[in-house]
This record gives structure tokens, C-alpha cells and sequence, in this order.
């Protein structure tokens, strides 16, 4: 009996000294000591400017991170958190809007706010930036195999060609893929008209034939690993596959695609609405644009920091499209809930339809 | 039949551990990736240890696993010897199936309605609510491990204790505990590897700071595996194989020293 009498006190005291611990690794947050929480994506900022933003302004970071915009939300609404900042992207913004969750951001505590281009400011989600402040953005697209096919897929009617039977994935999102379908017709992706809806599903349904699998967040790793020639997926998921499997390509075909963002917003939760302020200026300075966007590798709506960037990355026509291309994209508009359901409906039968 | 049972549970280990044991081996290599071994290097370990924000939130998961399995064990003790002492069996039925239910209910659900709760008492996401949360579900876990035990206790001697004018205290402690030490053992260390491995209880009550591995991990892991995060399991896989080393060496003491009761 004396084993597990010293067992468990033995854990007990272990368990202890390690929570105490951890006060003198980053001691703790005194009365007086000012302090930002922020609440980002897992891996989705350079944890030296975290260290450098403190320096700064004397303003600890509290960090911590989420693995989807819908956890986040969660997170946030059931309250018993303080989140100052958090980095959801642009239909999430919407919705935490219209639920009321969200301070205004004062664009005077913003001086650096005129460093972002304007294509990327005063877009339908927030039409005026009340609420969020672009942090990267993206496209979507097709990564595919340059060695295992001889398409290039400039343009999106060649998902359909014969060649790739059972050899593309697609992302399981009703939007993205309602949304090439529409653009390979050279439709709006916004489109509310049901008869181009059905158009656009019956197009869908014609590729069946060409499609592995519609797949969540795996299809990083599939891509990586070579299991599919072509994938329809977004820029910053694909730039990271890049990262892995060097022998990929990517390419937003011609004929229109989506743009998205993730953006700086201020939960209503916020205790330290000032520090959250100066820290979306931090953020948007251009050599810490540039230090994030290197780290990160996404997209920088950031224009004076991508200017500090590589040539090579600047020009890049792949993640920073030319202007020309740039006018082909949109954003997503909030088409209500109707429009949403028929989208989610006519998603869901089309997968219904694959074997 | 001897020959084709081995080489089963060759082949068994050999899927069980491999991808362990994969992982393990790049997270000392120096290319960064996971496709081709370069060198070898400790980088991704020294890197684990230098970035003090992973190392608090290793330290806070070793300390919630270690006090939640503690408490959990001493709850799960009292609940499992309540249980057996209950004199109605259709009660003591109802209340085990309580019990189960917590085991077999999806952890998103048991995680949500966590945090509901938390917010509703008031009580503010940090270190407080990841303990409570795996106390909670760590002590059906206990319970399970130690009743068996009590049931395969021989009544008799609890009688004979009594006849010798053992107090009820002096039962439990002589007679009752070093009975179902084996239960107790498992319970602590099933507990403690629930507590490690869970992630979707720990998502949600999280909060203020306090994070635990397996959030940090799966919110590093949307960006593709990088090789800190080999490091860090490889060094919890080598921590989990301490604790069982622990329990091995704990659990086959008492058959060599048959004669501790006390």
C-alpha cells in the first residue's frame, strides 16, 4: 500500500511543481502589466515579431491558437475567454457581425493602415473595414502534377478533360466548388439565379468521372504524397503542400476564382481594445509585413511590405497575381441563407452522385 | 499454429509501432522534411526547448496529467467501493451504466458541454477548468479499473477481519485497499494516458493562456507536419514508455514479495 500512497503523493507533488514551473519560464501576468490576447491559426505568424511587438510597447502576447474558423467561433461566443484579437477569415467576419461579436476598429489608432492595398480594403464582408483589417489573402485554385499531365489548367474546363479520370480532389466546401463550376461557365461565383445553379450542378455532375474524392483538411497530405495528379484548393494550403512537394505547381485559371482573406478583428470580449489597436499597426508595417509574409509564405495585401520582399516572390503571378487576373477574382458575397441553402443542396447531391 | 501466432503478433507490433518509430527517426533529421534522411541533428529538439511558450504548455500537460489522474484515482477509489457496498443491486446497476455512459459519450460532447457549463458557474478557461474537466472524465475510467477488482476479492475475508475486531477504517486500509491495488494502479495510469492523449475535451476548455499539447499540435499540424512536432511526440512517447515502465516494474513487484498486505 505504501507504493501508491507514494505514488500518488510523489504525482501530486510533481504535477504541482510543474504548474509552478511554468511562472518562471514566462512569469506570469502581474496587476499592472499590460497584456494582448490573441487568438490566430496554428503556425500563422512569425513568433519573433510576437517578442519584438513586446519590446515595443511593453505589451506582454498572450497566444493561443484554433484549427478552424468554426472552433474559434465557438470559443468566442460561449465566452469565459478575453480574446483581444483574433484572425477569423472574411464569411466569418460576416457572421460574427451579424451576431453582434464584434468591436469597431478605429482606423485613427491606424496610421499604417495606408500601406494595404486598396483592392483589398472596403470589400462586400465589411464594406467600409468597420470591423476587420486584411491580413493575408488567397485564391482558389488548382495544384496540380506538371510531370504527370500535359494540361496547365489556365483554364478550369480542362478538370474536365478525359486524361484525369479518377485523379482530381476537391476541397468539401460548397462555395469553392459551386464556384468553379460556375466560373468554367463563365458565370459570377456569386450567382443567385437558380437556372445557372442547376447549370453549374449538372457541370459538376459530368465531372463525377474525374473525381477521387472530396476530402477536408487530408488533402494537404494526399497531395503531398503524390496520391492525386490535380486538386481544386486554396493558395495558402497549396503553398504549404509547395513547401513539402517541391514538384507541384499551382495556378488560378483564367475565367475567374474566389478571393478570401483572414483579417484582424476585435472580439467583443476584448479587455485591451488599445493594445489590440497597436498591435494591428505593428502588424501593418511594412518591414513586419514583409518579416510575417516571408515566415508565413501567404499572400500580403500589405503593398509597401511586398515591396520589401524577394523579386522572385513579388513576381510570383502565382500567389500575387497580376492586376489584369486580379479583376477576375471575387469575393464571396453573403447571398442569405436561401441562396446558401440551395448552394449547400445542390453540393450535397453532387456528392451523392460520385460512387 | 505456434508458428503463424508469432507471426502475427509480429506483424501487430510491427503496424503498432512503426509509425511511431517513423516519426521518431526524422525528427532527428537535418532537411526539414519527412522525405529524405539528410543528417543527423538535434535542432528540432533544441528548438523545442528554446521556444519557452511550447515548453510551458509542456509543462502544464505533464502537470494536468498528473494531478487529474491523482484526484480522479482517490474520486474513482471512493466511487468504486461505494458501488460495491451498495446494498440495492438495482441502484448500484443504474449508477454503473451512469458511469459507462461518461465513457462512451463522444468527447466533442462531453468537451462542449464543459464549457458550457464553466461559463455558466462563472468560472473563467485556464488551468482551474482543464484540471476539473479531466478529473471528471478521467474518474469513470478509475472506477472501472477497480471494480473488477473487488468483485474478484474473496468476501470471506472481510468477514474474518471483522471477527478479529478489525475497525471498518482497519478493513479498508489492511484489508480492502492492498486487494484491489492492481485496479488502483491501472486506474492512475489509464487515467494519466487519457488525460495526455485527450484533445477535444482540452479544445474547448482552454482558455486564458493556458493551452495543452495535443491543441498545440493539431492547430500547428494544419500547416503540414513540421519536425518540432516529431520531436515533441517522440519525447512524449519516450515519457508515456516511463510510465509504464513505472507500472510494470510497480505491478510485478508484488508476485515476487507475495506476503504485502499491508
Amino acid at each position: 500500500m505504501k507504493q501508491i500512497y507514494l505514488l500518488l503523493t510523489l504525482s501530486l507533488i510533481i504535477g504541482i511543481g510543474a504548474l509552478l514551473s511554468t511562472r518562471f519560464i514566462e512569469p506570469p501576468l502581474g496587476e499592472g502589466d499590460s497584456a494582448i490576447h490573441i487568438f490566430n491559426w496554428g503556425e500563422y505568424i512569425d513568433p519573433d515579431l510576437l517578442d519584438q511587438f513586446t519590446e515595443e510597447t511593453g505589451i506582454r502576447v498572450v497566444y493561443e491558437t484554433f484549427d478552424s474558423n468554426e472552433a474559434m467561433l465557438v470559443k468566442i461566443n460561449q465566452g469565459g475567454t478575453s480574446y483581444d484579437l483574433a484572425i477569423p477569415s472574411e464569411y466569418m467576419v460576416e457572421k460574427m457581425q451579424e451576431r453582434d461579436m464584434l468591436i469597431e476598429i478605429d482606423h485613427e489608432q491606424l496610421p499604417n493602415l495606408e500601406h494595404i492595398g486598396e483592392q483589398f480594403l472596403g470589400l462586400d464582408f465589411d464594406p467600409e473595414n468597420k470591423y476587420s483589417v486584411p491580413y493575408f489573402w488567397g485564391t482558389v485554385g488548382v495544384l496540380f502534377h506538371p510531370d504527370k499531365t500535359d494540361l496547365d489548367f489556365t483554364e478550369w474546363d480542362m478538370l474536365w478533360d478525359e486524361s484525369l479520370r479518377n485523379e482530381i480532389l476537391l476541397v468539401d466546401s460548397a462555395r469553392e466548388v459551386m464556384g468553379f463550376s460556375l466560373n468554367s461557365m463563365g458565370e459570377s461565383l456569386n450567382e443567385t439565379d437558380p437556372d445557372k445553379l442547376d447549370a453549374a450542378f449538372q457541370k459538376l455532375v459530368e465531372l463525377a468521372p474525374n473525381i477521387r474524392g472530396v476530402v477536408g483538411d487530408e488533402i494537404m497530405q494526399m497531395m503531398i504524397n503524390n496520391e492525386s495528379i490535380a486538386a481544386v484548393i486554396w493558395s495558402g494550403s497549396a503553398r504549404d503542400v509547395m513547401w513539402e512537394n517541391e514538384e507541384l505547381d499551382y495556378v488560378v485559371p483564367e475565367g475567374g476564382s474566389n478571393l478570401w482573406f483572414d483579417t484582424f478583428v476585435i472580439p467583443e470580449t476584448a479587455n485591451n481594445i488599445d493594445g489590440a489597436h497597436q498591435f494591428i499597426n505593428f502588424m501593418l508595417d511594412p518591414e513586419n509585413a514583409a518579416q510575417n509574409a516571408d515566415y508565413v509564405g501567404y499572400s500580403t495585401p500589405n503593398d509597401a511590405g511586398l515591396l520589401l520582399l524577394d523579386e522572385s516572390e513579388q513576381e510570383d503571378t502565382r500567389f500575387y497575381p497580376t492586376d489584369a487576373q486580379q479583376e477576375t477574382l471575387e469575393v464571396y458575397k453573403n447571398l442569405g441563407l436561401e441562396n446558401l441553402g440551395i448552394y449547400n443542396e445542390l453540393f450535397l447531391k453532387f456528392k451523392m452522385n460520385l460512387e | 499454429m505456434k508458428l503463424t501466432g508469432r507471426l502475427f503478433l509480429i506483424i501487430m507490433l510491427i503496424v503498432l509501432y512503426l509509425p511511431i518509430f517513423y516519426l521518431a527517426y526524422y525528427s532527428f533529421n537535418s532537411a526539414g522534411t519527412m522525405n529524405e534522411f539528410e543528417s543527423f541533428t538535434f535542432d528540432y529538439y533544441l528548438s523545442v526547448f528554446q521556444d519557452s511558450r511550447l515548453m510551458v504548455i509542456l509543462m502544464n500537460t505533464i502537470s494536468v496529467a498528473l494531478i487529474s489522474s491523482v484526484v480522479a484515482t482517490i474520486v474513482g477509489i471512493c466511487g468504486a467501493l461505494s458501488l460495491y457496498f451498495l446494498k440495492s443491486s438495482k441502484i448500484r446497476a443504474s449508477l454503473l451504466n451512469i458511469n459507462n455512459i461518461m465513457i462512451v459519450s463522444p468527447d466533442v460532447i462531453i468537451g462542449a458541454s464543459f464549457l458550457i457549463l464553466f461559463t455558466f458557474l462563472g468560472i473563467s478557461l485556464g488551468s482551474v477548468s482543464v484540471i476539473l474537466a479531466h478529473i471528471a472524465f478521467s474518474i469513470p475510467i478509475v472506477v472501472l479499473m477497480i471494480l473488477p477488482k473487488l468483485y474478484e476479492m474473496n468476501t470471506s475475508l472481510l468477514d474474518a477481519a471483522r471477527d478479529l475486531g478489525a475497525t471498518p477504517s482497519l478493513i479498508l486500509s489492511r484489508v480492502v485497499l492492498p486487494q484491489i491495488k492492481p485496479g488502483i494502479l491501472a486506474g492512475f495510469f489509464m487515467a494519466l494516458t487519457y488525460s495526455l492523449d485527450d484533445f477535444a475535451v482540452s479544445f474547448f476548455v482552454t482558455g486564458s493562456g493556458f493551452s495543452v499539447l495535443s491543441v498545440e499540435i493539431y492547430a500547428m499540424a494544419r500547416q503540414g507536419i513540421s519536425l518540432e512536432i516529431n520531436a515533441i511526440s517522440t519525447m512524449i512517447f519516450l515519457i508515456v514508455l516511463t510510465i509504464v515502465l513505472i507500472y510494470y516494474f510497480l505491478s510485478t513487484r508484488k508476485t515476487v514479495k507475495r506476503g504485502d498486505l499491508s
